[in-house]
C-alpha cells in the first residue's frame, strides 16, 4: 500500500497543469470541505498552477460542519487561494420544505448536487476547470453522489486510496488537524465516513488493494486473514456502484452509436 | 554517431501541428550536428486515437507531411511514429515506424503485436504488421521496434539474427505502478531497463528507446528514453515524465569491440533455433 509520493506528485501535479491547458481553461475551480481529500487536491492544484489560479468554494449548509468550514478557510489562507463562500442551506431547505424527507442520505445527495450546480455555475462564470477530489475507495465502493461530489471536469486524485491520500497530505504539509481528524460526507453532525461504511479506512484499502490492484479473489483474502463478512461486503459494494462509474448505456440499434463503436479520445485534438 | 532524442508530448489526431513540432526538433538536432534523430511511438498523430485512427492514416509515398519529412531528411536520419494505410493491402492501417534518410523512405516496420488487454485496445484499431526486417542505414545494420514489440524478446533475436549492430524502439508506454517508494520511475519504467539492458548486451547492439511524455485521456505517458551501448552499459537516460530533448554520442566501433570480447553472434545458430520453432509449432496446434 506505500507508494512512491514524490512521484506521485509529479504526476498529478503535470497531470493537472496539461489538462487544464488542453480543456483551454487558465484556471480551476474546486470545493474546499476542510476535509482531507479537497485539501490535498488544493495543494497539488497550486504545486501545479499558482494560487492565483486556483478558485475554492465553500459551500457549508447552515452551520453544519462548522468545523469543516473554519478549516476550509484556513487552507485557503494557507495557500493564499481565492476563496468565496456561499451558503447552499436556503436552496436546500426550501425545497425540503415541500418534499420532506426524514432520510438524511436524500438530504445529503441533494445538498451533493447542490453544491455541483454551483461549481457548474461558477466554473462557466470564471472559466475554470473543476477538479474533482473523489479517491480511488470512494469511486470503487461508491460512497459518493452520482452527479453530485463524482462530477467533475478531471479527477487527479481517483486512483490513490484514502490512505494514500493521507501520506500525500503528510508529504505536502497540509495542516496536521486536518490529517488527524475523522473523514466525514457532513451528512449529519458527528457523522463519519467510517462509522456509516462500517469498516476503517485501513481496512477498506488493504482489502481493496488486494481485490482491484493484486487481483486476489475474495476467498484468497479470507485465507490471508481478512473477516470474510466484511470481504464480501466490499465485493458487493464494488458490484452495486458500477452504475456509478460509467457513462448511461445507450441502446444500440444503428451501425454506429455513442459509446459503443462511436469512438473518440477525450484529448482529441489537444 | 550523433543520435538525438526528441522525449516530446504529441497532439492528438493534428498531423499538421505534430509536422511543425517534429520540423522544430529536427532544426534543433541539425544544429547540434546530430546524424539521427529519434521521435518516439506514433509522434506524428499521439497515442489514444481510437476512431481517428483510420481517419489519420497516411499513405507514405503520397503523404504530403511525408514529403516534407523526406526533404528534412537531406540533412540527418529520422525515425518517428504514424498511422500508416496500406497501399499493398487498401482498408488496412498500422502502428508504423519510419527510417528516412537521405531524401529516401529506407524502412518502414509496422508494428507486431499490439495491446489489447487491461488499458490497451490497439488490436481493435489497427492491423498487426508481420515481419522484423534489419536493414542497412549506411552507418550501420538497424533494427526497428515499435514499443511493445520490444517486450517480446524474440522481436530483438530476428534483429540480431539478421545482423543489425542497432536497435531502435520508439514507444508509447504510459508509466504505472508506484508501489517502490525507492523507485525513481514507475514500475513499469524498470521493465524497458532490464530488456534493454539484456538486448543491448546479449545482442552486442546499441539500443535506442525512445519514449513519449504527456498525458492523454488520464494515462500517464513515463518518458525515461535511453541508449545502451553494445556491452550492456548505459549511455544515458533521459528524465520521467518530462520533456527534454538530449544529443547523445554513440561509439559504433563498439559494436566491433563487443562482439570480439563475447561473440553471441558469431556462435550464434539461427537455423537451429528456426528447426526448433517449426517443430514447436508444428507439435502445439490444436486438434
Amino acid at each position: 500500500m506505500k507508494i512512491n509520493v514524490s512521484l506521485a506528485i509529479k504526476a498529478l501535479t503535470g497531470f493537472i497543469r496539461e489538462e487544464t491547458r488542453k480543456a483551454g481553461f487558465h484556471q480551476v475551480i474546486l470545493g474546499l470541505s476542510g476535509g482531507l481529500d479537497s485539501t490535498v487536491c488544493a495543494y497539488l492544484a497550486v504545486m501545479a498552477l499558482k494560487p492565483e489560479k486556483v478558485l475554492t468554494l465553500i459551500m457549508p449548509y447552515g452551520d453544519l460542519d462548522k468545523e469543516g468550514v473554519s478549516q476550509a478557510r484556513m487552507v485557503a489562507g494557507l495557500l493564499k487561494v481565492k476563496s468565496r463562500e456561499i451558503d447552499i442551506s436556503p436552496q436546500i431547505d426550501t425545497y425540503f420544505a415541500a418534499y420532506p424527507t426524514d432520510n438524511p442520505v436524500l438530504k445529503g445527495n441533494k445538498m451533493a448536487r447542490e453544491r455541483m450546480s454551483i461549481l457548474y455555475d461558477f466554473s462557466a462564470r470564471e472559466k475554470a476547470l473543476i477538479l474533482g477530489t473523489s479517491n480511488k475507495t470512494e469511486l470503487l465502493i461508491g460512497y459518493g453522489t452520482i452527479h453530485g461530489d463524482m462530477a467533475c471536469g478531471i479527477n487527479p486524485m481517483g486512483d490513490l486510496y484514502k490512505t494514500q491520500v493521507r501520506e500525500l497530505g503528510r508529504q505536502l504539509k497540509i495542516p496536521e488537524e486536518i490529517l488527524a481528524k475523522k473523514p466525514t460526507a457532513g451528512l449529519w453532525p458527528g457523522q463519519t465516513d467510517e462509522g456509516e461504511i462500517g469498516l476503517t479506512y485501513e481496512e477498506l484499502d488493504r482489502i481493496l488493494y488486494l481485490l482491484v490492484d493484486r487481483r486476489r479473489k475474495p476467498e484468497e483474502i479470507i485465507k490471508a486473514g481478512f473477516e470474510r463478512k466484511k470481504v464480501w461486503r466490499i465485493v458487493e459494494m464494488i458490484k452495486k456502484s458500477e452504475f456509478k462509474r460509467k457513462m448511461p448505456p445507450v441502446a444500440k440499434i444503428s451501425a454506429r452509436t455513442v459509446g459503443h463503436d462511436f469512438l473518440y479520445p477525450y484529448d482529441w485534438d489537444k | 554517431m550523433k543520435i538525438a532524442l526528441a522525449q516530446i508530448s504529441p497532439i492528438l489526431g493534428n498531423a499538421e501541428r505534430n509536422l511543425k513540432l517534429h520540423l522544430d526538433y529536427i532544426r534543433k538536432a541539425v544544429s547540434r550536428k546530430a546524424d539521427l534523430i529519434v521521435f518516439p511511438e506514433l509522434s506524428l498523430t499521439g497515442y489514444n486515437l481510437k476512431d481517428l485512427a483510420v481517419e489519420i492514416a497516411i499513405n507514405p509515398r503520397k503523404s504530403s507531411v511525408f514529403k516534407k519529412l523526406l526533404e528534412a531528411s537531406r540533412r540527418i536520419d529520422l525515425v518517428f511514429g504514424f498511422v500508416e494505410e496500406a497501399t499493398d493491402d487498401p482498408g488496412l492501417v498500422y502502428n508504423s515506424a519510419a527510417y528516412l534518410s537521405r531524401g529516401r523512405i529506407l524502412h518502414i516496420h509496422r508494428k507486431v503485436f499490439l495491446p489489447t488487454s487491461g488499458m490497451f485496445e490497439e488490436g481493435r484499431f489497427f492491423a498487426a504488421g508481420r515481419q522484423f526486417r534489419p536493414f542497412n542505414t549506411g552507418r550501420v545494420k538497424t533494427g526497428l521496434l515499435v514499443c511493445r514489440d520490444f517486450l517480446h524478446y524474440g522481436s530483438s533475436y530476428c534483429h540480431f539474427a539478421g545482423g543489425a549492430g542497432m536497435i531502435i524502439t520508439i514507444s508509447a508506454a504510459p508509466g504505472r505502478g508506484i508501489d517502490d517508494p525507492q523507485a525513481q520511475g514507475f514500475e513499469t519504467s524498470r521493465m524497458w531497463e532490464l530488456m534493454g539492458e539484456s538486448v543491448s548486451f546479449f545482442s552486442s547492439a546499441v539500443v535506442v528507446y525512445n519514449n513519449r511524455v504527456g498525458y492523454e485521456d488520464g494515462a500517464v505517458f513515463a518518458g525515461g528514453s535511453f541508449i545502451y551501448n553494445p556491452f550492456g552499459k548505459l549511455i544515458a537516460r533521459l528524465p520521467y515524465l518530462e520533456e527534454d530533448f538530449a544529443v547523445l554520442e554513440v561509439e559504433l566501433a563498439e559494436i566491433t569491440r563487443a562482439r570480439k570480447s563475447w561473440p553471441f553472434r558469431r556462435d550464434e545458430r539461427p537455423e537451429v533455433i528456426w528447426q526448433s520453432l517449426e517443430k514447436i509449432i508444428r507439435d502445439s496446434h490444436e486438434d
